[in-house]
């Protein structure tokens, strides 16, 4: 009788699970960012420290911010299952030793996806900044 | 405190970081929820010192960074969920728990962005962290389930006979 009463504690317990899975699925595929068809401008700002930042006006189809990048040959980098892992930008590659990262930022704020998933619409603003220190 | 206790303590924070650093290339896929609801079964309150020795190490070995802030609370939440249902010993239950705990890690981690960037900074944080966690929560339950008794049997003989000691 004990046993029988665990089993169902753990059935229903596993099945609360199984469905607090689902919700996320279904919260993640309502929520994500979406790419937007269509012609765009956007304007990236590539900033290193102690070097005169530079900006890039870019004219593109793309949906996502690696694509228009990647046109215009601004960035390089290894493909992990997080997407690229950028190494390179306008032809600055990090240096590991020093702890150097790219950040990429939209008007100042976190974007919290990869370049390869973070959308793009017209008129959009990006930083990416040479940054030291994991 | 009792020096075996402190003994006690720097062997298990040590495992545990070492299972992390090890385990580090797979991402989402960790020992140490199980770690921690196993000691804090095993080993009671010390569970508590043993969370944070783990966490001044891993700051030391990865630098501080906000995830560091994270893992300041993250882990004592699963310990107190732990300490509620330390009356339970079935495995599979555990394996829920450690489940669910994985599956909230990214909703957790988000409450810094909920405080300094606002509930849509949140929210974005939360929702593209998603696919992640829910790996995280699967593996956190296969892992428990699996590893649960034989770690469990070998965690508790080791505190006896640090008890006869």
């Amino acid at each position: 009788m004990r046993q029988n009463k665990n089993l169902l504690k753990s059935l229903i317990a596993f099945g609360l699970l199984a469905l607090v899975v689902v919700i996320m699925l279904i919260a993640y595929y309502q929520f994500k960012p979406e790419g937007i068809k269509g012609s765009k401008e956007i304007v990236v700002e590539i900033a290193i420290p102690e070097e005169e930042t530079k900006e890039f006006t870019l004219n593109t189809d793309a949906e996502f911010l690696r694509q228009a990048l990647e046109e215009k040959d601004l960035i390089k980098g290894s493909e992990s299952e997080f997407g690229l892992f950028i190494t390179e930008v306008d032809g600055r590659v990090v240096d590991d030793t020093k702890q150097e990262w790219w950040c990429i930022t939209k008007d100042g704020e976190d974007v919290f996806t990869g370049v390869d998933e973070t959308p793009i619409a017209d008129g959009d603003h990006f930083e990416i900044t040479l940054t030291i220190g994991y | 405190m009792r020096i075996k206790d402190i003994v006690l303590i720097g062997m298990m924070s040590a495992i545990m970081v070492a299972v992390q650093v090890v385990l580090g290339f797979l991402p989402n896929i960790e020992l140490v929820s199980l770690l921690i609801i196993l000691y804090t079964l095993i080993f009671g309150r010390k569970a508590i010192y043993i969370i944070y020795v783990f966490v001044a190490v891993e700051g030391l070995v990865y630098g501080l960074g906000l995830w560091w802030f994270n893992y300041l609370y993250v882990w004592t939440v699963l310990f107190l969920i732990t300490i509620l249902l330390r009356k339970q010993h079935s495995p599979f239950l555990w394996a829920v728990v450690s489940g669910v705990f994985g599956l909230s890690f990214g909703a957790l981690c988000s409450l810094p962005y909920f405080i300094t960037s606002g509930v849509r900074s949140g929210f974005a944080y939360w929702i593209a962290g998603i696919p992640f966690d829910i790996t995280h929560g699967i593996s956190n339950f296969a892992i428990a389930l699996v590893l649960f008794y034989p770690l469990y049997y070998m965690l508790d003989k080791i505190n006896k006979r640090m008890e006869y000691m």
